[in-house]
């Protein structure tokens, strides 16, 4: 199943939309939407992941790579994932430093 | 091979190029398998991501982007799947390539590709590795909920 990503901004606001899959496969569709969210300048990074129904650690690859491409001080959430994509991001321990959110 | 899971005599084989296109072909008949099984939704998404961990594992780093094979195969019963992929790069054990995340280390530092085998080992309920006739078999089994009395950690 392909990967679908849509790149907004809602106020201060970077907003990455992800539905499909995220794998090996998919994941640098979404590692170029980063790199174009990094140049936007907002003060949060918001990754709505509610659509995505699978993710491999290629996606938790594309999760660091926003770490180092977005600046300290912006806030990078993960919005929605369902529960097995939450509990792979948790066992990476990226759940440290990317704030992860029900909403 | 756990005597709480019957599974069928003749197992199912798919051969695929090493190729990371061929990645959905394995999880679409990983999932056939679970499916056939019986397993539950959580049971086939660790099945599906312990399997795609490895075939991507052998596709990245076995075979280095060049060229190889990926042999699958699948024996599904009531109580689970047992999954056996095979391919012919240089010898490579993923127990001993695992790398639990390290606490120590911020994100960005960590080798996530190490975290791939460590997802996929911790998405099993058995699992084993053996080195044969130049050919690396990774074998592994995931049981139907409820069966495993020591289930992968949620």
């Amino acid at each position: 199943m392909p990967l679908s990503v849509s790149l907004s901004i809602e106020g201060d606001t970077t907003v990455i939309d992800l539905s499909g899959e995220l794998d090996a496969k998919t994941a640098p569709d979404f590692h170029r939407t980063i790199e174009k969210a990094a140049g936007h300048g907002t003060t949060t990074v918001e990754i709505r992941m509610a659509g995505v129904g699978y993710m491999a650690s290629a996606g938790l690859r594309s999760l660091v790579f926003a770490q180092q491409k977005i600046a300290d001080h912006v806030t990078i959430k993960v919005v929605g994932a369902i529960e097995p994509v939450s509990r792979t991001i948790r066992t990476a321990g990226l759940d440290r430093s990317i704030v992860l959110s029900d909403e | 091979m756990s005597d709480m899971v019957e599974l069928a005599r003749t197992p199912v084989v798919l051969e695929v190029p090493a190729t990371v296109q061929a990645l959905g072909d394995i999880a679409a008949f990983v999932l056939r398998l679970a499916g056939r099984a019986g397993l539950d939704k959580r049971a086939s998404y660790r099945l599906r991501l312990a399997v795609d961990e490895l075939a991507t594992n052998i596709v990245m780093h076995g075979y280095r982007g060049g060229d190889g094979r990926i042999t699958v195969r699948g024996r599904s019963g009531p109580g689970g799947v047992q999954i056996a992929i095979e391919d012919s790069a240089p010898a490579f054990d993923p127990v001993a390539g695992r790398l639990p995340p390290c606490p120590g280390v911020p994100p960005q530092d960590r080798r996530i590709g190490g975290l791939g085998i460590h997802l996929a080992l911790t998405s099993v309920d058995e699992f084993a590795y053996a080195h044969r006739n130049g050919r690396n078999i990774s074998t592994l089994t995931v049981k139907a909920e409820g069966t495993d009395p020591c289930p992968p950690r949620p």
